[in-house]
């Protein structure tokens, strides 16, 4: 068994560097129980939450903990009120069921918490949206997670089906098409089907506003919009504009009035539960002092650090689990809680305490997040193995005037999550080189200790893939330049506008999936997937014979990937045109400012095009092409038809020639001949491809290469490719990162080679897992600092880390129960690595671990 | 059999007049429970008149 204290000794410039670990105390800690030695909750309080946490982790598509339900009450009061409000304009429909959702559901408070609120009716619960996928809801019906009573819920989901997004959707595509679609093979299924959504909600007009301003502005517009329709002369072409809008403003009205109301009502379950059951003096004050602040909250505007966070928790709830499901938990947390981390604990004028008890209140608010319960579909589960739900806030970067954005609530964000230790929800940190040391130390820290967040993004491209955008903007209201600064990872990877206007609103704008390693699969077989459908999944193109050359190859496969990449997007803006019909989102429209300006609901405004696609398993493709270029149509040592053989019979009996092509050369060497031809590839087909489309905003749309759990899933839906890999194994682990094992020239040739891909791209994640020993010794930060200005020249896009030994993940294997705190960076999220199944371990335990050797710390420039 | 109600509940907390969901005869019914995870208390609005409840528990 090593101990993390055995690390190598390297020469380097004439010095003998010995890697001892940078805390003296870790020198006797084996290597296979490092992280039962981290976690460091900052009170008694956190530490019994943490322990009490109720997980909704699912693996597998299944929830770990057997406690974990579907609630029945959100299902029942919209469909309630969906039933009785027939005949009204529909965004009002909207407003009534979000209100008679609030007004009924049964409140939860729970033992010991300060941030108050949940979004079903038992906290082992979480809610339905019938609405959305009836198809999602039926398969709960049919496991043990049943709403109960079953039959009511499924009388409710029977009544929802004529009424829901899918079946509204359906009727415009083509069913072989949708049949394509609905195999997670080649494309994802569309998200009328899925129900899967995610949002950036505009939290900076609740903490600034609050909704008693937002209603007065409503109530200000429909009087206004009144007066114009009885003004002389009447304007037909232009007065009947006012009458959507009336119907937008009053649903937004009603939808304040009802948060307004249901906030006031947790704050009274504080005061009957202080009052009537709790017993502790100190508990019963601060329950008591919950109910002040529910009773402001959100009506009011904030005023000190704990009205900030509850109100962005009530604001959370209400966009991402009860308007509508979303998942993410998109914000740029550090600029949105400065004020009031400024008014509480430097200017001790509202709420006043101390560094660490902000620290503490972001412990608490990562316990929520960590026991928030998602109603999505057993697919979703499945593509998300060790966590709920897709949860990742941003920090750093730089503000409106370009400077450092970094501030002191950055630094308790890092390091609460360092002290918590909880898989959520993940972090990404802005990277730029005019970002402070101290708050880079906690950037650092929190991924030395293994957490795989934060994930680091480019600070400079993703401002000016903002302004890109803003170009396309369809009512010339875009992000300035000064707003392009305002960005954060919509979900995991990809850049979108955060503040009080131009946000995302629905999974529309981006989001959903392509597999390129499938599409050219059914490329060497003319559409057809003989391994996993049996069924024709794409266009004819051409049998073997017609593929002559390797540009035929090469034809061909664009043409299946301009035909699947048409259909996802075209069936996200049919979902967006039906959205702002019948799914309309007054809440969510009431706190954007554009929205309430236009009186236009949420899903209809655009303001800021941002369209993008999510790419999964483009290096198995990548690599495939390169080793068929290679070795059939260059070197000529088989022909495509050997090929092809060999790959029906999943390699057996064609070891040897399986061995060619799994040397042929591989992505992330910086070889040069590799990399040209998967440069071409990212930037011709993959971003080229896809970005002659147009979506709904009128922007093009990108990619945002990024696995999740889908390098899994699709993998094992995808045949014996011609990188070597046998069918079913996993994909590459997302973006642009190397397939799993094959990047063995170290980790600076890994960022040579993928910063030769530059154009047509959204973002691309890079995954890297590097020594433990290092970067725990007394050079670590210095090796990270120096690799990361690199990184920044280099102008890579993305790169996150794992710095977890192979010996405990392999003694997490072994005895699980001992090692809960054990967390891996999977793909655009981190989960613990016990609560995710043996297949997916192993993905992560095969990937490369960078060491760094004397000529990776020159091309670094480190120094030591 | 005499027929109990909500409002002779224990767990039957009337809404203070002037609240935003103040209607006469309606209340937060407050539950403690308790499962392995730890306590917690749900809220639910009743009316005073409604019957037939599981939880019920008589004033004393």
């Amino acid at each position: 068994m090593n101990d993390i204290a055995s690390a190598k000794v390297l020469e380097y410039k004439g010095n003998t560097l010995r890697f001892t670990p940078e805390n003296p105390a870790e020198a006797t800690i084996p290597a296979d129980e490092l992280h039962e030695h981290l976690q460091k909750p900052s009170t008694a309080r956190t530490k019994r939450l943490k322990e009490r946490c109720r997980w909704k982790h699912a693996s597998a598509g299944e929830f770990i903990e057997k406690s974990v339900t579907a609630g029945i009450e959100r299902m029942r009061y919209l469909t309630e009120a969906h039933k009785a409000s027939e005949g009204q304009p529909e965004a009002i429909r909207r407003a009534l069921g979000l209100a008679n959702v609030l007004n009924k559901s049964t409140l939860v408070l729970q033992e010991d918490e300060f941030i108050v609120g949940y979004h079903a009716e038992d906290p082992n619960m979480f809610p339905l949206y019938p609405e959305l996928s009836h198809m999602a809801v039926q398969d709960y019906l049919r496991s043990d997670y049943s709403p109960q009573p079953a039959d009511e819920a499924a009388a409710i989901n029977e009544y929802w089906k004529p009424h829901s997004l899918q079946s509204k959707c359906q009727p415009y595509f083509d069913p072989a098409d949708l049949g394509r679609m609905y195999q997670v093979s080649s494309m994802e299924a569309p998200s009328f089907a899925s129900g899967y959504n995610s949002i950036v909600p505009p939290y900076e007009t609740v903490l600034e506003d609050g909704l008693l301003a937002r209603i007065k502005l409503a109530e200000k517009h429909i009087a206004e919009a009144q007066a114009d329709m009885s003004t002389f002369p009447w304007d037909g072409t232009k007065g009947l504009d006012n009458i959507a809008k009336i119907d937008n403003w009053k649903a937004m009205v009603i939808a304040c009035k009802a948060v307004i109301s249901w906030a006031r009502r947790q704050g009274r379950l504080c005061k009957i539960v202080a009052e009537n059951f709790e017993t502790d003096p100190k508990r019963q004050a601060e329950l008591l002092e919950i109910a002040d602040i529910c009773q402001r909250i959100p009506a009011e505007p904030c005023k000190g650090l704990k009205d900030a966070m509850q109100a962005k928790f009530f604001t959370f709830l209400i966009c991402h689990a009860i308007e509508r499901y979303a998942s993410g938990y998109a914000q740029k947390e550090d600029t949105l809680l400065w004020p009031y981390y400024k008014a509480s604990v430097v200017d001790k004028k509202f709420q006043p305490m101390s560094h660490m008890d902000a620290v503490e209140l972001v412990e608490m608010e990562r316990l929520k997040i960590s026991e928030h319960g998602a109603g999505k579909s057993r697919a979703y589960r499945e593509i998300f193995p060790g966590s709920n739900d897709l949860f990742i806030l941003t920090v750093g970067g730089t503000n409106a005037k370009g400077e450092d954005a970094c501030n002191d609530m950055t630094d308790a964000i890092l390091e609460a999550a360092k002290r918590i230790r909880t898989a959520e929800p993940s972090i990404v940190f802005r990277y730029s080189k005019k970002n402070r040391d101290k708050t880079l130390r906690w950037v650092f820290e929190c991924i030395r200790d293994g957490l795989g967040y934060p994930s680091i993004k480019h600070d400079e491209i993703g401002t000016e893939q903002m302004k890109e955008y803003a170009k396309f903007s369809l009512n010339g209201n875009g992000a300035t330049d000064e707003e392009a600064h305002n960005w954060v990872n919509v979900l995991c990877m990809s850049p979108g506008i955060h503040g009080r206007r131009k946000t995302q609103k629905t999974r529309s704008e981006g989001g959903g999936s392509i597999f390129p390693a499938k599409l050219l699969e059914i490329t060497l077989n003319d559409g057809y997937d003989w391994s996993y459908a049996d069924m024709q999944l794409g266009p004819k193109t051409g049998d073997l014979s017609s593929l002559k050359t390797f540009e035929d190859v090469w034809e061909a496969f664009r043409e299946q990937y301009q035909y699947a990449i048409n259909l996802c997007i075209s069936t996200k803006d049919v979902s967006r045109y039906f959205e702002q019909r019948f799914l309309q989102m007054p809440f969510v429209s009431a706190i954007d400012d554009g929205c309430m300006e236009l009186g236009m609901d949420a899903c209809a405004l655009s303001e800021q095009p941002n369209g993008w696609h999510n790419p999964i398993t483009t290096i198995v493709a990548a690599n495939s092409l390169v080793a068929i270029k290679k070795l059939v149509f260059e070197d000529k040592k088989y022909t495509l038809e050997q090929l092809s053989q060999a790959l029906k019979a999943n390699w057996e009996g064609f070891e040897e020639m399986r061995v060619d092509f799994k040397r042929a050369p591989k992505w992330g060497n910086d070889d040069d001949y590799a990399d040209s031809i998967i440069t071409r590839f990212y930037e011709e087909i993959i971003g080229g491809e896809m970005r002659k489309i147009t979506n709904y905003s009128g922007g093009p749309v990108m990619p945002t290469g990024q696995a999740v759990g889908l390098y899994m899933e699709v993998g094992s839906r995808t045949g014996p490719t011609p990188d070597g890999r046998f069918g079913g194994e996993a994909a590459d682990d997302g973006g642009i990162s190397p397939y799993m094992g094959t990047d063995k020239k170290g980790p600076t040739a890994v960022l040579r080679s993928v910063s030769k891909v530059q154009k047509n791209q959204k973002g691309n994640l890079l995954n890297q897992r590097l020594s433990v020993p290092i970067m725990r010794s007394k050079h670590g930060f210095e090796i990270w600092n120096s690799y990361m200005k690199t990184w920044h020249d280099l102008n890579i896009d993305h790169v996150q880390f794992n710095v977890v030994s192979t010996d405990e993940m392999r003694a997490a294997q072994r005895e699980p129960e001992k090692h809960h705190d054990l967390i891996v960076r999977v793909s655009g999220y981190s989960a613990r690595f016990v609560d995710i199944p043996t297949y997916g371990q192993n993905t992560i335990i095969a990937r490369q671990e960078q060491d760094f050797s004397a000529s990776d710390l020159e091309f670094l420039n480190v120094e030591l | 059999m005499e027929t109990t109600t909500c409002k002779q509940c224990t767990n039957f907390f009337p809404v203070p007049p002037g609240a935003d969901d103040y209607e006469a005869g309606k209340a937060d019914c407050v539950r403690q429970k308790e499962d392995e995870k730890g306590k917690y208390w749900l809220s639910k609005p009743v009316f005073e008149n409604s019957t037939h409840c599981e939880a019920y528990c008589a004033k004393r």
